[in-house]
């Protein structure tokens, strides 16, 4: 049997034991299956922006807004625990499409540097409206009707499910195609009638949903909610480390790598424990180790050991090592 | 008596694809050469492996008798080759004055600075009037001064031009190839790129054409006037064989002389 | 009494630290064309420095200065040659998460090696003040005003006639061209990275007397200095400043203009950047860089 025929299956057992955890897990497994399949969704989307030439260091500007769309929600307007999670969703689709049409043509450290702004912008803006958001000291959430813990647990599951058949339709979509163009050259895939705005915008919109989505199933997991968990870079680094350790650009690697993240946390934290911020030296380690030796990621280093080329993210355009380059001119 | 710079058998490129395919050239002390060519035909190339901007995939450049393949581009420098780059590419912020400044960086270039300056100043009396002026808001004609001064700045033992008449009116290309003749007559060695044949072979000994990537025709001045071969290629006649630079990167059957 | 002359000195003072916090990154993002995410830790280091020589050995912060911006300027060199050097040419994903990386890094060593208690500086003249006319000037704020300009000025004079500084300036607008002068440009491009974290540790060795050190302080003044260089223009010095100024203005003003300000006033700097890049990318002074 190919391997090929085997993923099918193998991601199938995946969902489902993910789906099964919250209904049958012990507590340790409960709490494992949701943080997994928080930072598999935040991972994925992640991703998709990266996918786009869209380097997001504001990622938690999405997990927050949704956050709070979601508490204020069920707190000011009694909404329950679904019709806050469509509002999460609606208010990250806007804040994506939003920050997609403020950059415009801008990528790269542009783009890197409004997501960040807009994560601390938020931050302040949620900290200075205390009246609204319960200020620096934060909002307990008071909703008329509580789920049940087994419901929030079993979206969570359920909502990294979908981020996962989402990612694949769109890898199977005419994005594909668009994405590669817009990464290597966007200028290029202009003029072969992809136009990259329209794609960009969709992504952001799509992508910026998917994680607000997560601040939404979250605040109802926590029950609490305060800018500096809202906004906190915790979140926007673990969501990038999560896709750049298991694979950038793949369809994988964001699922590998949240896994892989989260028992990396984990481990740090019981082995190190005594040492606060033991666990996020070791991920800037990771992201400088990844960036330098591990381009591709696990799911990269898994093909290679397998004899494998590793198949999109190989095709990625490498600048030639000529001695010291200028405008080449050929 | 070796040759100043010699070019054996280089093969160059960007990336994947092939822009030399086979170049040997040579060039002598107090010699003035020109390189002649269509677009893309691999002259620019030519004078960026020489200065070591692009690194050669294979075959040899020999400067006064030593490999110097894989010498860095800023060491060339202060072996004494020096190039005025196509597009000529001067420091737009820099005034005309500090541009020859860095022209004449390299250690050995700074100790004779002021040598240069006075002679840099003296062939381009243009440039001594706007010595304050911004590079960037000088016209074309004096910024191609001012990118052959500053080459000169650099004390070379080998110049090289990349098209100096590129995008400039017929006076001024002729001012600036009335320097390039003062230049030579003091005895320079000069490697030149140019499309516009007939001033080249006014001022060059030598000429080697180059077509799709590989020496097509070489012989001196006269020689090359009065070939067929240059004359279909660059006078119009049957532009067929050599003017073409779509085939480039793929073997064209050239016939070399 | 008119608070006007108050908050317009206190702008001024806020200037040439801000001027001085942004100026290496202006460097580093000119010449390499990498914007440094580990600046801000950088900057944290310096304090952290100051602070312990001043505390375990009673080094006044202005003379440890000079000893920390050579550590400073040997760490970025180390940094350069060991991993910067090895994503010039890469995509910039990989040069914004490698430095990102780093900076992660660096701030959790800190947490590890400091706790995250707070700590400050506290060096005679860090308290005593003196009153002119209708302002109030705090000797600290003073002399770190006054350190931060002669540093800034003394770059200043570097890239403008040194030899060496006006190689800097050549590679920083024509990597090739500056080739063909002889520049070795790899020699450049780490002495502006080591000058560049030289002068981030500086900021941090002169904001240590003045504000509370932790291992967080970095993170929020690498932004402050993102918007103050790209409202400027990236890799502009002149617009930096103009950039420190006007953001220094922005914020002092609307904490003393403003109901709550001081809360507002640190999100300025965010709705500046996402204001400049809508109207003028470029910023004030900035050429047009391709991202």
């Amino acid at each position: 049997m190919s391997t090929r025929s085997l993923a099918i299956p193998v991601w199938a057992v995946c969902a489902l034991v993910l789906l099964l955890v919250p209904a049958y897990g012990s507590p340790t497994f409960v709490d494992l299956a949701f943080r997994t399949a928080s930072l598999i969704v935040l991972a994925i989307s992640w991703n998709l922006m990266a996918s786009a030439g869209l380097i997001s260091l504001g990622h938690s500007a999405f997990f927050g807004l949704g956050g709070y769309v979601g508490i204020l929600s069920a707190n000011l307007l009694g909404a329950p625990f679904w019709l806050s999670l469509v509002g999460a969703v609606i208010a990250g689709t806007l804040l994506g499409s939003g920050l997609a049409l403020i950059t415009g043509r801008m990528r790269g450290i542009y783009f890197a540097i409004t997501t960040l702004a807009a994560s601390e912008g938020l931050r302040v803006i949620a900290v200075m409206l205390p009246d609204l958001t319960g200020g620096a000291k934060g909002a307990y959430l008071k909703a008329a009707t509580f789920p049940g813990v087994l419901a929030i647990n079993l979206a969570m599951s359920l909502v990294a499910v979908a981020a996962c058949i989402i990612a694949w339709m769109v890898s199977r979509s005419r994005f594909h195609y668009a994405f590669r163009a817009m990464r290597a050259n966007e200028a290029a895939s202009q003029m072969l009638g992809i136009f990259p705005l329209k794609y960009r915008t969709a992504i952001m919109a799509l992508s910026g949903g998917m994680a607000s989505l997560v601040g939404g199933v979250e605040v109802w997991h926590g029950g609490y909610l305060d800018p500096a968990v809202a906004f906190d870079l915790h979140i926007t680094i673990t969501s990038q480390i999560a896709p750049i350790l298991g694979g950038i650009y793949t369809l994988s690697g964001p699922i590998l790598g949240a896994i892989a993240t989260v028992f990396l946390g984990d481990a740090t934290r019981i082995a190190l424990g005594h040492l606060q911020g033991a666990s996020l030296l070791v991920f800037g380690l990771v992201l400088v180790f990844c960036v330098l030796y591990l381009p591709q990621g696990i799911q990269g280093g898994l093909l290679r050991m397998l004899g494998k080329r590793p198949s999109e993210a190989a095709a990625e355009p490498k600048l030639s090592p000529t001695v010291a380059t200028g405008a080449a001119k050929p | 008596m070796t040759a100043l710079l010699e070019l054996a058998n280089l093969r160059v490129g960007y990336g994947q694809s092939v822009v030399l395919q086979d170049v040997s050239l040579e060039l002598h002390q107090g010699e003035i050469v020109c390189l002649l060519g269509a677009n893309g035909a691999g002259k620019t190339t030519t004078t960026r492996a020489v200065s070591g901007l692009l690194a050669p995939w294979s075959g040899e450049i020999r400067f006064a008798g030593e490999n110097i393949a894989s010498i860095p581009a800023h060491k060339r420098v202060e072996l004494g080759i020096c190039l005025s780059p196509e597009g000529r590419q001067v420091f737009p912020n820099f005034s005309v004055h500090e541009n020859l400044l860095l022209g004449s960086y390299s250690k050995k270039a700074r100790q004779r600075r002021a040598e240069m300056f006075d002679e840099v100043y003296g062939l381009f009396p243009r440039l001594a009037e706007r010595r304050t002026q911004k590079a960037g808001l000088m016209s074309g004609g004096e910024q191609q001064m001012l990118a052959i001064g500053r080459a000169l700045m650099g004390c070379p033992r080998l110049l090289m031009l990349d098209e100096p008449s590129l995008g400039l009116a017929p006076k001024i290309i002729l001012d600036v190839y009335e320097a390039v003749a003062t230049i030579a007559k003091r005895g320079l060695s000069i490697l030149f790129v140019e499309q516009n044949v007939q001033a080249a072979l006014l001022v060059a000994h030598r000429g080697y054409v180059l077509a799709n990537g590989q020496i097509a025709a070489a012989g001196t001045s006269a020689e090359l006037q009065n070939s067929t071969l240059v004359q279909e290629a660059f006078l119009g006649k049957k532009p067929s064989l050599l003017a073409t630079d779509g085939a480039r990167g793929h073997s064209a059957a050239v016939p070399a002389i | 009494m008119d608070i006007f002359p108050q908050a317009f000195s206190d702008a001024i003072l806020l200037a040439g630290l801000y001027t001085l916090m942004a100026v290496g990154l202006s460097l580093g993002f000119g010449v390499l064309r990498i914007i440094n995410f580990a600046q801000g830790e950088m900057i944290m280091l310096g304090a952290y420095g100051a602070f312990w020589l001043f505390t375990l050995m009673g080094v006044d912060p202005l003379i440890s200065l000079p000893l920390l911006v050579v550590a400073g300027f040997a760490l970025g060199w180390v940094l350069f040659h060991g991993v910067v050097a090895k994503v010039l040419d890469a995509p910039h994903i990989n040069q914004i998460l490698l430095t990102f990386g780093i900076g992660l890094a660096i701030q959790h060593v800190a947490i590890i090696l400091w706790t995250g208690n707070a700590r400050s500086t506290t060096p005679d003249y860090a308290t005593t003040s003196s009153v002119v006319g209708d302002v109030l000037l705090v000797h600290g704020r003073v002399t770190a005003f006054a350190a931060a300009v002669v540093m800034v000025a003394a770059l200043i004079a570097w890239l403008q006639w040194s030899e060496t500084g006006r190689a800097t300036r050549a590679v920083a607008e024509n990597r090739s061209a500056a080739v063909l002068m002889g520049i070795d440009v790899n020699r450049i491009y780490a002495l502006s990275f080591g000058v560049s974290c030289a002068l981030s540790v500086a900021t941090g060795v002169v904001v240590s007397f003045i504000l509370t050190i932790t291992p967080f302080m970095g993170f929020p003044m690498l932004v402050k200095a993102i918007a103050i260089v790209i409202l400027g223009g990236l890799g502009s010095i002149a617009g930096t400043v103009l950039g420190a100024f006007a953001l220094a203005f922005a914020e002092t003003f609307v904490s003393y203009y403003l109901p709550e300000g001081s809360g507002w006033a640190e999100g300025i700097a965010f709705v500046l950047i996402i204001g400049i890049l809508l109207v003028r990318p470029r910023g004030i002074l900035g050429q047009a860089v391709e991202t």
